[in-house]
């Protein structure tokens, strides 16, 4: 008798516990859906060749986003290869040579702090060694802002991808005579290359839409630009600007710019489920 | 010779034909930081004979044959005192050249480690390494190296598709096809079949048989009819140091210490 009112009480707590996470996983999937649905319904009628074409016009005036997409891409593309670069040697030090000494304790310390320092920090950081120095917003200062952003981002996941491969692939390389930092370059960065790509994409989608840093620094141009050392339109600040203004218009290409962002980085998650699911033979 | 005595080193030696030595270990000590892994160990390996090496987990045996290619070197605080001879040079001398040491003394691992490149690119690896050679040189020695190997039938067909396709036996044999190909003097195989289906094994066995025309072969096994099977001498291993070193038959058959005997008949280990 008494273990049949366990037996029920252990059911009705486990009813309760699992009625609750259900509960919960619906509250943060119907906020996802009602982003998604908000963008969508918003956005997506907005989208035209004159958003690709045109730049950003006066308020009642016709135009489109093609100088904040082109800048965007053209400021995510150099912070990006900052990052890869700073990031995947910084990455492979820490793995392959830095240990566990002191030094690679710090950086790696170090390291984990700027992957969740606010973003706006960082704006404002660049803003007093690359705007305020030279008396003015321009294009790469917003590069460095995202990248200084993503090369945590790469930094980690270069680290760790490369702990996965195993040390005999390491000696295999090395008693072939071949030195260390060739085996490393060769061997277990190929061997690691789908993890290290994933990385980068997702520090891409980390970046893409970060606003606050840009503020500060690439501030944004009314007008298609290429010039990388003036100010230069960008996605995530027309947004800001257009979803703030009293003109309609001027709205609706807020709400397109969001659809675009939330494209790339879903595109840019996609792509890093794809690389990581990327069956291995063995 | 230091501590060991004359008396023991001919004991170690009585059965080694004169001149034959290609590789030995002179009073060789092993420390990994503070603790000592190997204690005083002076093997000989005889030239194109294979040499194996038994004894219960952790006696050594391993650390012994990663010391002979100074793969160790990899680890800080890890260091070997004594001396390790090749051809009668001393390859823990600190100007030896690495790379070169490397390309004399191969290695293969215990679990296979093909490389993420194709079947032809990972025999060809090594000898990009070494040699600047034209494509239909580099053609050849990659199919000699297969072929020793006994993998080239398998693979004739698909050279261009990814090493991590083969099978377990298949890749571990590509791993020796990768290690010959630079031509080195000795190989050194470190529980090669441990990761191996039986009948892989019997077939990684026959070509351990067929390469001693050509190499000098230390393995380290712990399957003591393994060692008996393939190899001609044996050295007995247990707690670091080299209890027996003898001629396999004689040393299975008729050891001469009883730790050995205790060993090899299945008492303990």
């Amino acid at each position: 008798m008494a273990s049949a009112s366990r037996s029920l009480q252990r059911k009705i707590s486990n009813a309760v516990f699992v009625g609750f996470c259900t509960v919960a996983a619906f509250v943060a999937l119907s906020a996802l859906a009602a982003i998604l649905y908000s963008l969508l319904k918003n956005g997506l009628g907005g989208i035209d060749l004159a958003i690709f074409t045109q730049s950003t016009p006066a308020p009642g005036s016709p135009g489109g986003l093609a100088n904040a997409i082109v800048g965007s891409l053209i400021m995510c593309a150099v912070a990006m290869v900052i990052a890869v670069v700073v990031g995947v040697l910084a990455g492979t030090w820490l793995s392959e040579y830095g240990g566990d000494s002191w030094y690679a304790r710090l950086v790696r310390f170090m390291n984990d702090i700027l992957l969740s320092a606010p973003s706006i920090l960082v704006g404002l950081f660049i803003y007093y060694i690359a705007v305020k120095p030279v008396h003015g917003f321009s294009g790469y200062a917003g590069s460095l802002a995202l990248a200084l952003i993503a090369v945590p981002v790469v930094t980690r996941t270069t680290e760790d991808m490369l702990k996965l491969q195993p040390t005999a692939l390491r000696e295999s390389g090395v008693a072939l005579g071949t030195p260390v930092w060739i085996t490393i370059r060769r061997i277990i960065w190929r061997a690691s290359a789908g993890g290290m790509i994933t990385g980068g994409l997702l520090a891409f989608a980390r970046i893409s839409g970060e606003t606050a840093p840009l503020l500060f620094t690439s501030l944004n141009n009314q007008f298609f630009s290429l010039n990388m050392t003036k100010p230069i339109a960008n996605l995530p600040v027309v947004i800001f600007n257009y979803a703030l203004s009293a003109y309609d218009d001027w709205r609706r290409l807020a709400w397109v710019g969001a659809v675009l962002i939330a494209a790339a980085v879903l595109t840019a998650q996609i792509l890093a489920r794809i690389l990581i699911r990327e069956p291995r033979r063995s | 010779m230091n501590d060991l005595s004359r008396e023991q080193f001919d004991s170690y030696t009585a059965d080694v034909p004169p001149g034959s030595i290609k590789l030995e270990t002179r009073n060789l000590n092993f420390f990994y930081g503070q603790t000592q892994a190997l204690f005083s160990v002076t093997l000989p390996v005889v030239e194109k004979k294979v040499t194996a090496l038994i004894g219960p987990s952790g006696c050594g045996k391993s650390t012994l044959l990663r010391a002979l290619n100074r793969i160790y070197a990899l680890y800080p605080g890890h260091r070997a005192e004594g001396e390790i001879r090749l051809d009668g040079g001393d390859i823990l001398d600190p100007s030896v050249d690495m790379s070169m040491l490397r390309a004399r003394i191969g290695m293969v691992f215990q679990k296979p480690t093909p490389f993420p490149m194709s079947i032809y690119d990972n025999v060809a690896f090594g000898l990009r390494m070494h040699e600047n050679l034209s494509n239909r040189v580099m053609r050849e020695r990659v199919e000699e190296a297969l072929r020793r190997a006994a993998l080239w039938d398998e693979v004739k067909d698909k050279l261009s598709g990814s090493g991590l396709g083969l099978s377990g036996g298949q890749q571990q044999r590509l791993c020796v096809a990768r290690s010959i190909a630079v031509r080195p003097e000795v190989l050194l195989l470190d529980e090669p079949a441990s990761a191996l289906d039986p009948i892989s094994t019997a077939k990684l066995e026959e070509t351990i048989s067929e390469l001693k025309a050509d190499y000098t072969i230390v393995i380290v096994t712990h399957n003591l009819q393994q060692a008996a099977r393939i190899s001609d001498y044996t050295g007995f291993m247990y707690l670091g140091r080299l209890i027996e070193f003898g001629e396999t038959g004689s040393l299975f058959t008729n050891p001469r210490s009883t730790r050995t005997a205790d060993y090899v008949t299945g008492r303990f280990g």
